[in-house]
């Protein structure tokens, strides 16, 4: 299958669900109180946009998210750039590691709300804390996955130590750096998001719960569809980089 | 054929090895890779080191080169005890071309010479002579990704000389090519040899290789690895596939292939 062919399948299915939800709706084979109509959502959304408050909330909220991304992103792959790179520590350090990112860290949301407050730090904090270990897990996939008969060569053409780190391990690492932006995009994401739906004064999260305890479902899918629409986007941003850079490659 | 094994350094000797030992871990659990290695190729030979796996000639080689160093013992090249990789003088060629995948051909070739910031409008011409001089001229702007495995070599032997070292140390670079190609490329590496005149120290388990390619032919022996024995081939240049089948050459090959049987064990 080409690319464009499955581009057209994706937006087909993607039309027909739309089109499945709408006439649902519309025709109350699922109660639209519960479900409203997508086109009755859409409208509802562009008014959102429109209002200052709301604007407001989305630039709060995204405002988070780019800052725990600017945060994790380098703390995280550091730290896993730098077990991948030795490799007794790493041993040591793993079964702590994976234990750590398998607990599911929303239940110390009370904790955190405790520690740090409900303010943007509190969300800073926690959204950090969920994506810390899978860009962990990342950077030291990253370190090795560089070729150890690359850096040999490179060695024994006179490439100095900076000079490796910079034109062997980067570019090497570059298709897995991509991926872990891409990880941390979704988990800083979940973070912030989850951080305000349990209590915070602005942003999307709080918006989107308190819609759900006032049973306004049109404004709570509104929040809902901004959202994963704003996911999408950032995701397919990445992919598209990640294509591109991969071409380049050629069979790498 | 003559058998010799000059150990000591004499004018016109670029690569000397003395005494050279290598060990591996320590106390009971040390494993004696070389010991006592100890011989000399004089410049503009190609000379080929044979045995059986495991006798530690690819270590050999990368302690030649720089990069890894002797438990004892010391190299020279030129004159100069070796402490690290000395890209002006020795070039090293492994079994995997080890190009960079996101540059192209040319890119690669040249890539030694851009790590010492040396110009483009110095580089790419001297780049693109080499790449012509492997054949690959036209596949100049192709991606490793779009080469095939001897082509690939090709482009890590025309990187291997664009900085103009004196010795190219070679760690089976052939071994992972179907038989055919194999021999096309040792034919290849023999007129880049003659044209280019550099000294060439070639590593590989093949017996009919290392005998074909080489003036002279060291043998290894394992457990622990050391050289055995040393014989000069007297077969004439340039060298062609004929050869292989003359009596000459199956009686060195005999010669070599039952010293190696002995060591095996």
């Amino acid at each position: 299958m080409t690319a464009w062919l499955v581009r057209g399948v994706q937006l087909v299915l993607l039309a027909s669900l739309a089109g499945l939800w709408e006439t649902a709706s519309r025709l109350g084979w699922v109660d639209p109180k519960l479900l409203p109509p997508l086109t009755q959502i859409v409208g509802v959304l562009f008014t959102l946009l429109q209002d200052d408050r709301f604007r407001g909330d989305l630039l709060i909220t995204l405002g988070e998210i780019a800052a725990a991304l600017a945060v994790v992103g380098p703390l995280g792959f550091a730290a896993g750039f730098f077990l991948g790179e030795h490799r007794a520590l790493y041993r040591a350090l793993s079964p702590a590691l994976h234990l750590l990112l398998a607990i599911p860290k929303s239940i110390f949301l009370p904790i955190f709300i405790f520690a740090f407050g409900i303010g943007f730090l509190q969300k800073l904090v926690f959204a950090v804390t969920l994506a810390f270990f899978i860009v962990v897990l990342n950077g030291i996939a990253a370190a090795q996955s560089v070729p150890a008969g690359l850096v040999t060569a490179a060695r024994s053409f006179g490439a100095t130590r900076g000079q490796i780190y910079l034109r062997i391990y980067l570019p090497a690492m570059e298709p897995l750096i991509l991926e872990g932006l891409r990880m941390a995009l979704i988990f800083t994401i979940t973070g912030v998001l989850l951080a305000e739906m349990y209590g915070a004064p602005r942003g999307i999260g709080r918006l989107i719960f308190a819609w759900g305890e006032m049973f306004r479902m049109p404004e709570l899918f509104a929040g809902v569809l901004l959202i994963v629409a704003v996911t999408i986007a950032a995701n397919e941003l990445i992919r598209f980089i990640e294509d591109i850079r991969r071409s380049r490659r050629r069979g790498f | 054929m003559s058998i010799a094994a000059s150990a000591r350094p004499e004018k016109g000797d670029i690569i000397t090895a003395e005494h050279v030992s290598k060990v591996f871990g320590s106390g009971t659990q040390a494993l004696r890779a070389l010991v006592d290695v100890t011989f000399s190729v004089r410049e503009g030979q190609f000379v080929t080191i044979v045995g059986p796996s495991g006798c530690g000639k690819s270590t050999l080689l990368l302690i030649l080169a720089g990069l890894v160093p002797a438990s004892s013992g010391r190299v020279l090249v030129d004159g100069q005890p070796v402490s690290g990789p000395s890209p002006e003088k020795i070039s090293v060629m492994f079994q995997d071309a080890w190009l960079l995948p996101w540059k192209t051909a040319i890119e690669n070739v040249e890539f030694p010479l851009t790590l010492r910031k040396v110009p483009a409008a110095v580089r790419r011409p001297r780049a693109m002579s080499l790449l012509d001089l492997v054949g690959l001229a036209r596949s100049a702007d192709r991606y490793p990704g779009e080469l095939s495995g001897g082509m690939k070599q090709r482009v890590a032997i025309a990187r291997c000389l664009v900085q103009e070292p004196r010795v190219l140390l070679m760690d089976e670079p052939f071994a992972a090519l179907d038989e055919q190609n194999r021999t096309r490329m040792g034919n290849e590496l023999l007129r880049i040899w003659e044209r280019t005149g550099r000294t060439v120290v070639f590593v590989t388990h093949g017996l009919t290789e290392a005998i074909y390619l080489a003036d002279r032919v060291f043998v290894m022996g394992v457990r622990p690895g050391r050289i055995i024995e040393s014989f000069s081939v007297e077969l004439p240049r340039p060298r062609s596939i004929d050869m292989i089948g003359s009596e000459s050459f199956g009686r060195l090959r005999n010669r070599i292939w039952h010293l190696i049987g002995e060591e095996r064990g």
